[in-house]
């Protein structure tokens, strides 16, 4: 009896905590619908020999590099290293890419990586190249979208923390980056107490429409609070650009705290036109600022590096109506340009409301002189005399926003974990979807441009949890992606991603997937190195470097058996790839080598620096698996000790031997 | 003198310059297909060079075929190649200066050269076929037992893991249509007498109904045969699995000339089974020949027991001539069924075993 009346009290207690936790839940995903739509696996599954709709590239956070995923399957198509080294492919290995991670500070191997950004004609993205900045020591690359490779780096100066970056223009002249951190300008030794006396913050403008030519245009001289996301106008508001910031209280210290005081920060509405004047009229100064630009030479397949050395740098005093302030709530993160362009979505991750300011009324503002103070020489704005409208209570923590072109913004929810859909104009949420879990940014393809192409929504998590089979402490970062077609969002897949993607950017396939390169022209290389025949191969000395010239074709090297190094010699393997296949690679490896593999695309020449420390023999191998035969992909290298007088030589392969012999006997003919 | 009329000089002019437009194209087209090349691989003859149907194709095909020995592919060493533009010019000039001079000995003659020039051209690409698919080094990577690389001279071709397809291409119907045009230029001509006025009038009505004739029996012809199954990359109608394996397999063409394809006797026969409609033809591979296709009336099946082949019925074709002994001497004790036994079976369903109702 006594068992029952337990058991009964435990029944009773388990009818009520259920009955909380169904009110909770009730609560919580109020008006969400279904989670997952009966029709998701459909939705999703790309069957096999069937390709995908869209490109997504996916920023890889503290990875460096960019990923690609194939939506809507949210398959993996590729890894494309950036700012770090990549022993999977050599990249910042071997000696044809090392230039590209040259900075200031010299060799950089890594970076953190923030936001894709296509490339734009007229406000849409076109598909040639693909722009990625780099958080820790700011860098922006461009990225050729026929090749996949990363082909182009800059380097910011004047800047630390290069966040508000890349966005580009829609016509696509310039691509930006803001300065996260404010410093010393130019940065010298001073205490860091002297933050508001002398820490600034830059804006700068990166010429971005000529391939190899990227270059700083302009800096602008800011206010030193910290910069975090940009977009440019488009439409009519085509011509500035916005930028948020937060920390105007320009604390230097503990600023979760010190840095979220006041009520509201600022976006700097930019007239890049009316800068472009400015420079013209010769206002902007000239000033010393070393930054390095790296570029990847096509023909040679080899990168080249170079230092410059002075940038323009404009102060807005010196040019009336370049910068205004427009008050925003609380820390605002992203700031996004709706499709028509008039209107401009703030995400104040500490702000109950979502703002939105008004194109035409900023205008008006500027025309009336409605301004509440001046900073620096940028005047500030009423905040009633440019704000739109208010999203209310749109949830919690809202960072980021995008368009379906259809009159509807979605809005990432930081905090309360959600994707929140909301009607421009009316400002009424229509719709929310949880998000698993803590959602940073979103992305709808073709979202912050001219013509979004709608249809899915990928939302970025921060935090994975228990969405995937556990991992141990660290999980991989999570995607999801929702179907946006309906009145109601539908979540149609999880899948993980490298790093963490900050941001990612997606497009149609058609606009990239027919113009691939499929190999390099061996004909056309004109690496310093290149052995375009067996024929040609050979080694040779110069002092204590040693040249190898070597080809790898299905299933050999040539030469393979190689021997005159003696130690204290650096040897430089330049092995080329003469296959004129479509993804037929090979790999290039030495026993005890301190540097990764070379892998060769078809048609390229790698270079690997080797400096032996031991005498005797060492195998090569190809590591591509290649043909039937690539286990027999090897050869030998003999090292001797210093001072040795074994001969330097390369074996002839027997179709060396013949191509040799066919080139005589035509140069007899002639 | 007696010269051809109007119309056969004009019929002869054109053969010429359908003659000389084989200059700008290829003759003839061979073509590898393998899983691994999705976007093709194939070369293209000409009349004085070999090239790739890519750029780099005739490299890659060297090099594949280095794996089996075969020699180079050096179209500056193949002497053909240096002769036929002059015999391809000469044969052009002849026939403009017979539609010039309206000589008809002179159209006769060239008929005769082009026919033996034609004739000695595809001998010449035999020969030089065979001597590329047969004479491998001795030190071949890929040593098969018996297995030669020759491409066939026309048709399609398995050839380990590759499937050649040999046909002419649009130079090569061009010389062809330039044969026939001269031809019947000829026979339009014909030495007029009394007898012949009278007829010419019919005649002049029948050459349309001769050239209707002529390629409705190509059309005739091209869609009656089986057309090639690519083993690697085509799928089974029936049972939608690949088709690999050149032992066994089946084809029907339909009335319409769809082409279906199977893995196995089985599939064709449980397809055939269910269908209403009868096919034109119907085709199985012959397990002696692999990759060769028989009509199912001069085939004989045979049920093996032991491992098992195509969709687990173990069902096997070989040529009706087969020879009883060496068929006992390699299955066993077995009974040869004929196609209908077979449909018989299906009809039963008594080959369903494997894939039941699936």
């Amino acid at each position: 009896m006594q068992i029952l009346k337990t058991r009964r009290f435990w029944l009773g207690a388990i009818v009520v905590a259920g009955g909380a936790l169904t009110f909770a839940c009730n609560r919580a995903t109020v008006a969400t619908g279904d989670l997952v739509g009966g029709d998701a696996a459909s939705r999703v599954y790309v069957k096999p020999g069937e390709k995908d709709e869209l490109y997504a590239f996916m920023s890889g956070g503290f990875s460096g590099q960019v990923s690609v995923y194939g939506l809507p399957s949210g398959r993996l198509l590729k890894v494309i290293p950036v700012f770090s080294q990549n022993p999977e492919n050599g990249w910042g290995y071997n000696e044809e890419s090392k230039p590209m991670l040259n900075t200031t500070f010299g060799f950089v191997p890594w970076d953190d990586t923030h936001h894709t950004e296509l490339s734009q004609t007229d406000g849409v993205p076109d598909g040639r190249w693909l722009f990625i900045n780099g958080n820790n020591t700011p860098r922006i690359a461009r990225i050729d979208l026929t090749r996949f490779e990363t082909d182009e780096i800059i380097q910011i100066p004047n800047a630390a923390g290069g966040h508000a970056s890349p966005f580009s223009t829609p016509d696509g002249k310039y691509v930006v980056s803001a300065t996260r951190f404010s410093v010393p300008i130019p940065n010298t030794d001073m205490p860091i107490a002297d933050y508001k006396k002398a820490f600034k913050g830059t804006l700068s403008f990166i010429t971005a429409d000529v391939p190899g030519k990227l270059d700083i245009a302009f800096q602008i001289l800011m206010p030193g609070y910290d910069y975090d996301l940009g977009h440019a106008g488009k439409g009519p508001s085509d011509g500035w650009f916005f930028f948020t910031s937060y920390n105007s209280e320009q604390a230097n210290t503990k600023l979760e705290t010190n840095a979220s005081q006041n009520d509201k920060d600022y976006i700097a509405a930019v007239n890049w036109k009316r800068a472009e004047a400015c420079i013209a009229e010769g206002k902007a100064k000239t000033s010393p600022a070393e930054y390095v630009h790296n570029y990847m030479d096509e023909k040679s397949r080899t990168a080249k590096s170079e230092t410059k050395t002075s940038v323009k740098m404009l102060d807005p005093r010196d040019c009336v109506g370049v910068v205004y302030f427009l008050p925003t709530p609380k820390s605002p993160h992203g700031v996004d340009v709706d499709p028509t362009g008039e209107y401009i979505v703030a995400g104040g991750k500490l702000a109950t409301v979502i703002p939105v300011h008004s194109f035409t009324k900023l205008k008006k503002a500027i025309e009336d002189k409605a301004f509440e103070k001046e900073i620096d020489g940028i005047p500030v704005l009423k905040y009633g005399s440019v704000m739109a409208g208010e999203v209310q209570k749109p949830g919690l923590g809202p960072l980021h926003t995008e368009f379906d072109g259809k009159g509807y913004a979605y809005t990432s929810m930081f905090i309360s974990s959600e994707v929140v859909k909301w009607k421009l104009g009316t400002w009424e949420v229509v719709d929310r979807v949880p998000t698993y879990y803590s959602i940073g940014h979103l992305m709808i393809p073709g979202g912050d441009s001219k013509k979004p192409y709608g249809k899915y929504l990928v939302a970025m998590n921060k935090i994975t949890k228990d969405r995937y089979l556990p991992t141990g402490p660290e999980m991989a970062q999570s995607a999801q992606l929702f179907d946006i077609s309906g009145d109601r969002m539908k979540l149609l897949l999880d899948f993980p991603t490298i790093g963490e993607p900050h941001y990612a950017q997606a497009i149609p396939a058609a606009l990239i997937k027919d113009k691939q390169v499929k190999y390099f022209k061996l004909a056309e290389s004109t690496h310093p190195y290149i052995t375009k025949a067996e024929s040609d191969g050979g080694i040779s000395r110069t002092g204590k470097q040693v040249h190898i010239k070597m080809i790898a074709i299905r299933s050999h090297f040539a030469p393979d058996n190689i021997e005159g190094v003696t130690l204290g010699d650096t040897v430089y393997f330049h092995v080329t790839n003469i296959e004129q296949d479509w993804d037929i690679l090979h790999g290039f490896a030495v026993l005890g080598a301190t540097t990764s593999e070379l892998i060769l695309n078809p048609g390229e020449t790698k270079t690997m620096k080797w400096v032996p420390t031991k005498a005797g023999v060492y195998p090569f191998y190809c590591t591509d698996f290649c043909s039937a035969l690539h286990q027999e992909m090897q050869g030998y290298l003999r090292v001797s000790a210093a001072g040795s007088n074994v001969v330097l030589s390369a074996n002839i392969s027997p179709k060396a031997q013949a191509q040799m012999a066919k080139a005589t006997s035509g140069g007899a003919g002639k | 003198m007696n010269r051809l009329p109007v119309r056969s000089r004009v019929l002869t002019a054109l053969a010429a310059l359908l003659v000389l437009g084989t200059f700008f194209v290829p003759l003839w087209r061979i073509q590898l297909h393998a899983p691994q090349y999705p976007e093709g691989l194939g070369m293209l003859i000409r009349l004085n060079t070999i090239t790739g149907m890519k750029p780099p194709d005739l490299d890659n095909i060297n090099g594949l075929n280095h794996y089996i020995g075969m020699k180079t592919i050096d179209p500056t060493a193949i002497p053909v190649l240096t002769v036929m533009p002059w015999v391809a010019g000469g044969l052009a000039l002849v026939a403009l200066l017979a539609a010039l001079t309206g000589v008809r000995v002179l159209l006769a003659g060239w008929l005769a050269a082009f026919a033996l020039a034609g004739a000695a051209g595809m001998f010449e690409f035999y020969r030089w076929s065979y001597d590329y698919g047969h004479n491998l080094a001795p030190d071949a990577i890929i040593k098969v037992p018996g297995m030669t690389y020759q491409p066939p001279l026309i048709g399609s071709k398995a050839l380990l893991n590759f499937v050649a397809d040999s046909w002419p291409a649009t130079g090569g119907w061009l010389a062809a249509a330039a044969f026939v045009l001269g031809a019947l230029a000829l026979w339009l001509g014909r030495r007029s007498s009394a007898g012949v006025a009278a007829t010419r009038s019919g005649v002049r009505g029948a050459a349309p109904v001769v050239a209707v004739m002529l390629v409705a029996a190509l059309l005739g012809c091209t869609t009656n045969d089986p057309a090639p199954i690519a083993y690697g990359r085509a799928d089974c109608d029936v049972c939608r699995m690949r088709i690999t394996d050149q032992r066994f397999g089946g084809e029907l063409v339909s009335q319409t000339g769809k082409v279906h394809q199977f893995d196995s006797i089985e599939c064709l026969a449980n397809y055939t089974a269910a269908s209403s409609s009868p096919p034109r033809s119907l085709w199985v591979s012959d397990f002696e020949h692999p990759g060769t296709l028989l009509p199912v009336s001069r085939a004989r099946f045979i049920r093996r027991a032991g491992p098992s082949a195509g969709m687990g019925a173990n069902l096997l074709a070989v040529a009706a001539t087969t020879d009883t002994t060496a068929l006992r001497a390699k299955f066993g004790e077995v009974t040869a069924m004929s196609w209908d036994d077979i449909r018989a079976l299906a009809v039963r369903g008594a080959l369903r075993e494997r894939f039941g109702d699936a």
